[in-house]
């Protein structure tokens, strides 16, 4: 099926990769993923494998893991929660893997843990920001980054302190994005925004004439719109076409690709986005993880890279610190373990939720992301308002 | 902003006539469902996106050169593959281009990777009245209707249109009277290829192309035809416009989630109430 030949080229790669490093005495240790590498989240898959790759390499330079090589056996998942959910089962069953690292996105993640925890395997989800997924009682998952939820705050808290008073929220009807647009309603709210616009879309839905249309009836002064990376650039080339003049417009996921503002080009300026990590910020080992991740894969890594790569460091320290590959051991590490990695800090609550972990806001100026929340972590003043597009 | 709904709607239901001719055609002659049409309407995307990126050719005169090499991708499918089940229960058709379907779609992950990609031409509207008329639409509006045109006069004056109906009316008189059915055929296969990459083409500059931006194109082809009546060929237009109105205007007076459930519903309705679609089935 289709899935097979991506699947077969990760294990060779994973296997080229591992046989750099000098061979030890005993097996290595295997950790399983399924990640999305082709399908609707396929970018942003891909990069959380090459954190995982990179990580892998880093760990072997060092000695490994409790004196053993690490391998990662990865398999592709298409993106779709079901085809992950098989996958995880094979690994943990089939291919008998020491350890599991969550995949790619809320909704491939919030289905195959349910298979992690049937088996108690801890699983690291790097790429999963959906509250909901840590509330549910289960007990060997971990959060890296921070909740969909607070997305969208620094674009809300940029535009209240600038005197603005509506906003237009929309999402893709999906985990994340529904959790990311109704973090945004609730803290705007609490700011006393009047929300004067609030609409899901299709996953896939790539004509957004009629709902534009209806946004612009409403007139908000912000548009806040939690989106992966096809819906957000749908949506600004429309906002163009439409004429719909926000004074701020932000979106979640997909904004802070480089390949956002190779496909808008100047379209993009002005545009907000929210990242979980940039390679500017002032963390331990940023600078140096930049740039082997450019050395080694040819182009900068997103922060979904970065959260991947920092993951798995995580990972492998709780097993360190454990000094055993026990699931009830590592978890016990993981609840206690209060690390910063180059994507930031890590701390988790008892049931796996992340508290430590910092969001950023960026808008694109000049071909840019220049940071411009929260003010300690600033590089530069939002160009604000945002003109409208017959005057640019 | 009805208006404006209504003009957006008329704009995208262009596209879908125009690719839903093509799958319409297919079937109307051969009575193969071909699965495997919104994957070539991906090729014809892709064939787009290179011509523009690496011989900087205008995407608008990149159509006529998608259709040419999509014509000949299909010509060669049919002599290949699909004539071998023309004959054959719908099912084996069916099952046959879902195969070709899928192995298009890998065979283009693994040629193109399934980084997205976009050709940014022209963005932006023209305004008139108060109405914003999306530049890279309209123009694709134009294209669509050209085509649609072109493919209309082809079908009802010359005497390869005429054979193609001709064939579709009755494969064994047609015969009889001389028509090369084999031909015919692989003509028309060719000819549906070309019309769903002429639809990739005016996409590419509207949505990102990856490799399986065509599956979504299958169905909505599909929903088209039947709704307008399969076999026949104005029923396409008829289908594909009131397709994008009735998307366009639930996403309106509903929301843009319901605007699929609205479609459907639709197709459901029309197949109780007139089962051969709104202009009725194939013309005999």
């Amino acid at each position: 099926m289709t899935s097979k030949a991506p699947a077969a080229l990760a294990v060779a790669l994973a296997l080229a990769a591992g046989g750099v490093v000098p061979a030890t005495a005993q097996a290595p240790i295997r950790i399983g993923a399924s990640l999305s590498l082709t399908g609707t989240y396929a970018k942003l898959g891909k990069n959380q494998h090459e954190g995982y790759q990179l990580c892998e390499k880093d760990l072997n330079a060092k000695g490994g893991l409790l004196g053993r090589k690490v391998q990662f056996v990865v398999y592709d998942d298409q993106s779709l929660p079901a085809t992950a959910v098989r996958l995880y089962e094979k690994l943990i069953t089939e291919d008998k893997v020491d350890g599991v690292m969550g995949p790619y996105s809320s909704p491939v993640t919030e289905a195959s843990v349910n298979v992690t925890e049937k088996y108690k395997k801890v699983m690291v989800a790097p790429l999963a920001a959906t509250t909901s997924i840590f509330k549910k009682g289960r007990k060997y998952i971990f959060m890296v980054i921070s909740p969909a939820e607070v997305y969208l705050e620094g674009l809300v808290d940029m535009a209240v302190k600038r005197g603005l008073k509506t906003v237009a929220v929309i999402n893709e009807d999906t985990l994340f994005s529904k959790a990311a647009a109704a973090g945004a309603v609730e803290i705007a709210k609490k700011k006393g925004l009047q929300i004067v616009f609030a609409e899901a879309y299709p996953k896939g839905n790539t004509d957004f004439s009629a709902l534009l249309t209806k946004l612009k009836a409403a007139n908000p002064d912000v548009v806040a719109a939690a989106t992966y990376f096809d819906d957000a650039v749908a949506l600004t080339r429309q906002m163009k076409e439409l004429n719909v003049n926000p004074k701020m417009f932000g979106v979640t996921v997909g904004g802070d690709l480089p390949e956002f503002y190779d496909t808008l080009k100047q379209n993009a300026e002005y545009i907000y986005g929210a990242t979980q990590w940039e390679h500017t910020l002032p963390y331990p080992g940023n600078p140096e993880y930049f740039e082997a991740y450019k050395k080694d894969f040819g182009h900068e890594p997103s922060y979904h890279s970065t959260a991947g790569y920092a993951g798995c460091l995580i990972y492998a320290e709780a097993v360190k610190r454990a000094n055993s590959l026990d699931a009830d051991k590592v978890r016990e590490q993981l609840l206690k373990l209060e690390m910063r990695t180059p994507f930031g800090d890590y701390k988790v609550e008892a049931d796996g939720f992340q508290v430590a972990h910092k969001m950023v806001t960026f808008q694109w100026q000049r071909e840019k992301k220049v940071t411009v929340w929260p003010d300690e972590l600033a590089q530069g003043k939002p160009l604000f308002p945002t003109p409208p597009w017959t005057s640019r | 902003m009805l208006a404006q709904v209504i003009v957006s709607g008329i704009l995208a239901g262009s596209l879908y006539a125009l690719v839903a001719l093509g799958l319409g055609l297919i079937f109307g002659v051969m009575r193969v469902i071909n699965i495997a049409h919104g994957p070539l309407l991906m090729l014809g995307a892709y064939t787009t996106y290179f011509l523009t990126t690496r011989l900087d050719m205008n995407p608008f005169l990149t159509v006529p050169v998608a259709m040419a090499a999509l014509f000949v991708v299909g010509v060669l499918l049919q002599r290949g593959l699909v004539d071998r089940v023309v004959d054959a229960p719908e099912l084996s058709s069916l099952l046959l281009t879902f195969g070709i379907s899928i192995a298009l779609v890998n065979l283009a992950q693994l040629a193109f990777t399934s980084d997205l990609r976009a050709v940014e031409y022209i963005t932006g509207s023209w305004l008139v009245g108060g109405l914003a008329f999306s530049k890279s639409r309209v123009i694709a509006f134009l294209f669509a209707a050209g085509v649609t045109a072109l493919s209309f006069l082809l079908l009802k004056f010359t005497r390869l249109g005429k054979a193609i109906r001709a064939t579709s009316q009755s494969r064994e008189v047609a015969m009889v009277c001389g028509v090369d059915v084999g031909r015919i055929h692989m003509l028309t296969f060719g000819l549906g290829a070309a019309l769903a990459a002429a639809g990739g083409a005016l996409l590419a500059v509207i949505v990102a192309i990856q490799p399986e931006m065509g599956g979504v194109w299958t169905f909505k082809s599909f929903l088209v035809i039947v709704l307008g009546g399969a076999g026949n060929y104005p029923g396409a237009l008829v289908g594909g416009l009131l397709l994008g109105l009735v998307e366009q205007l639930a996403s309106l007076f509903l929301t843009t989630q319901l605007s699929e459930v609205v479609a459907y519903v639709l197709l459901v309705l029309v197949l109780l109430v007139r089962p051969s679609g709104l202009l009725g089935g194939r013309q005999t």
